[in-house]
């Protein structure tokens, strides 16, 4: 994935970023609950230039019956991008990257979701990245736990994800595809933020001790502030305008 | 499509009764398509793309232009292909893995139904002859489903494609290169609408219902090009269509095609 | 009586203190946390929340209506809506003289019929136990199907019935609601039908509204056009 300017300037004398972003500001967040007519739950969400849809169905009978646990039901979390989501054409058969994730994202949103609620049964949950630019897992995240709230699977709290980094040795909050490809640490976290747990994080990159720990705590602020959006959300499609 | 779902039987013996009186379920007429809305450049950083609606069903399609190698014995053609893909998020039914027969035909009957109408013109999009040529890829993925993929997913990928821009390459000492500044409009040499119709008993609706879909024994996608001419045509389904059936779908595929060709011809005008 | 009613998300602090935890709620040390989106009720000694999403969760003798999916030679196997599929076994439908040899099941019931059922048992180990052989259930033979969300039934129904009745009164349609979310409506006539169904969707949409019932009732008032 090349093709990056190796000139482009990540933060200027002022302290603001390539995209004309302060250190500590995110990209625009708009999250939709609801919109699909066949799921039972659902979300689209755009971060930044992400955008990315979210389908759950659930709880439902698990087939092949070998499958199903009889003490819990299961979670199962499909993360895909479509051909045209990225700068070059991607092949739909999913990639190694996208497994990953697909792991990562289920076990960020299992500590959430009250599984052992509804034995013998799964709930799907599938991602689908329309067009992608930088943070496409926290995004996806995000909306994943809103098509689940919004689906009414019983969940202990709502998970909110976004990326901290370091570009010129500076900590970042929300790093774009640029800030990914040519900055010097990527971190994405994702967050309950009633419970107050860490359920997501990674890393790419090299940090001191103290820039790790000033990351995370970036990271974690950032995570209230999407948690916020995801709850407007929620509220707009559930506790709408009354009288309407 | 998504594998059978059950559709009760009251609502099937209520589809054939309204049917005997020359009614639908959603109150259309026999021959009348449901209503249709694009959105056209909905993946902006795509080379073009449409959302669209056909009834409750929705579709996106996403246009990626690049260069790529030629086929073997046709260096001088560009390459266009056509692919389509039911998501998961669709309908509880529809199972991930390695694509089915049913989604598969999908696929291809909307690539033929494109490619035979010689809608994306290939011999204009050649870099270097047998060495290097442009490369037109329409994906289209199903959102949500409520019947009749055929025509959401050919109405998507046509508007995509009339409203897409491709970048321009040159071959720069041997090495294919991006022209700065060359970007135009995809050509385009027609607009093909398909229209899929269903035999329900002895009767012929034109793009059914998810309910519809589940009641018919038979079914048939016509394609017609700007000109009136049918470029393709696919039959599905486990009944048959008598002779006069099947003239009878030929002529509601042209004329209900050209009352949808106006509606992406608005779509074309409306991104210009 | 219920207490401050608060509109909740998951992760949402109720309140904190000795109350026992109902539906929908969890207990995190002191602190009552809502688990679904809704409305959270605080009575004397315990705190709930009433889910607005949601599948169906079978109770024992709720009444629901159910599609048949598929048979054995033993029993049928119905949709309800829920995560989990109901079980109805032959005997419940022919008797204790039932005999898989001489009784064909698709006699009484086939794939894709509808039936007004019963949830005789169910526990979270097994699929629910259902029953067709009480006086007002059994297979439907005419009416159309709605679903609307299982969270939605009690404000179909209303207090003491009253927002059904309104319904059934005003359009002269039989309607029998599930308490999985599908309804079936019955009527002779077009019209009476065409507004029960939008009486009932609009319920569906609107449920969170405060004067719902004002507008049903202007809705159902309204001479039909043509």
């Amino acid at each position: 994935m090349g093709g990056r300017d190796a000139t482009m300037v990540l933060l200027d004398e002022n302290g603001i970023r390539c995209d004309g972003r302060k250190i500590d500001e995110p990209r625009r967040i708009m999250i939709r609950a609801g919109g699909l007519k066949n799921a039972d739950g659902s979300a689209y969400i755009e971060f930044g230039d992400n955008k990315i849809l979210v389908g759950v169905f659930g709880p439902r009978d698990v087939h092949p019956k070998h499958m199903s646990d009889t003490d819990t039901g299961i979670l199962r979390v499909r993360y895909h991008m479509e051909p045209f989501s990225v700068d070059e054409r991607k092949r739909p058969a999913p990639s190694r990257r996208e497994i990953e994730i697909s792991k990562v994202i289920k076990e960020a949103l299992e500590p959430a979701v009250m599984l052992e609620k509804f034995p013998r049964t799964a709930v799907d949950v599938f991602i689908e990245v329309l067009q992608a630019d930088g943070g496409t897992r926290c995004a996806a995240l995000t909306a994943a736990s809103v098509a689940l709230a919004d689906a009414g699977i019983p969940m202990r709290d709502m998970v909110a994800a976004i990326a901290s980094g370091k570009v010129a040795d500076t900590i970042i909050l929300d790093v774009n595809n640029e800030e990914d490809q040519a900055g010097q640490a990527d971190m994405p976290i994702g967050y309950m933020p009633s419970l107050e747990k860490i359920t997501l994080l990674q890393l790419d990159g090299v940090l001191t001790p103290e820039e790790y720990k000033k990351c995370v705590e970036v990271g974690v602020e950032g995570c209230k502030l999407v948690y916020d959006i995801q709850k407007k959300a929620l509220n707009d499609k559930y506790f709408g305008k009354k009288g309407d | 499509m998504a594998s059978k779902t059950i559709l009760d039987e009251l609502k099937r013996t209520q589809i054939l009764e309204l049917l005997e009186q020359g009614k639908r379920t959603d109150g259309r007429a026999l021959d009348e398509p449901r209503e249709l809305t694009i959105e056209i450049n909905a993946i902006p950083k795509a080379n073009g793309s449409a959302k669209l609606r056909l009834g409750d069903t929705e579709v996106l399609c996403g246009v990626k232009i690049q260069p790529d190698k030629p086929f073997p014995d046709m260096g001088d053609k560009g390459i266009f292909m056509c692919t389509a893909e039911l998501l998961p998020l669709s309908h509880p039914t529809v199972e991930t893995g390695p694509p089915q027969a049913p989604v598969i035909e999908l696929a291809r009957v909307v690539d033929r139904g494109i490619r035979e109408s010689h809608m994306v013109d290939v011999s204009q999009l050649v870099i270097e002859k047998d060495k290097s040529v442009v490369g037109v890829f329409a994906d289209i993925v199903v959102i949500d489903y409520d019947g009749n993929l055929f025509d959401a997913c050919s109405y998507a990928a046509t508007a995509a494609l009339l409203t897409s821009k491709t970048p321009k390459w040159t071959m720069v000492d041997d090495k294919i290169t991006l022209v700065d500044g060359g970007e135009s409009p995809l050509p385009t040499t027609t607009i093909p609408v398909s229209v899929t119709m269903g035999k329900i008993g002895n009767h012929i609706v034109v793009d059914p219902n998810g309910d519809e879909w589940e009641s018919m024994d038979a079914r048939v996608t016509i394609t017609s090009d700007s000109d009136g001419n049918i470029c393709a045509l696919q039959k599905g389904g486990s009944d048959g269509f008598t002779l006069d059936e099947m003239v009878q779908c030929g002529e509601l595929s042209v004329r209900v095609g050209a009352q949808i060709r106006e509606k992406l011809k608005a779509a074309q005008q409306e991104a210009q | 009586m219920a207490d401050r009613r608060k509109y909740v998300i998951p992760g949402d602090v109720i309140t904190t203190g000795p109350f026992r935890p109902e539906q929908n709620v969890m207990l995190d040390g002191e602190k009552i946390i809502a688990t679904a989106v809704g409305i959270s009720e605080i009575y004397d000694d315990s705190v709930k929340v009433i889910p607005l999403t949601g599948k169906y969760i079978p109770k024992i003798d709720d009444l629901v209506i159910a599609k048949v999916n598929s048979h054995t030679s033993l029993s049928w196997e119905l949709d309800i809506n829920s995560c989990y599929v109901g079980f109805l076994p032959a005997q419940d439908v022919f008797g204790r003289d039932f005999s898989a040899h001489a009784d064909e099941l698709t006699s009484k019931l086939k794939t894709g019929d509808l039936v007004a059922a019963r949830i005789a048992n169910f526990d979270r180990t097994r699929d629910p136990l259902v029953t067709i052989s009480d006086r007002d259930l059994g297979k439907i033979d005419s009416g159309v199907l709605i679903a609307i969300s299982p969270s939605k039934v009690p404000r179909l129904i209303g207090k003491r019935g009253s927002m059904i009745q309104m319904i059934e009164q005003a359009t002269d349609a039989a309607v029998t609601i599930g308490q999985n979310g599908w309804v079936v409506v019955s009527c002779d006539s077009p019209e009476g039908l065409l507004k029960a169904k939008t009486a009932i969707e609009m319920v569906n949409e609107k449920a969170h509204v405060a004067n719902l019932t004002d507008q049903v009732k202007e809705m159902l008032d309204k001479k039909s056009e043509s």
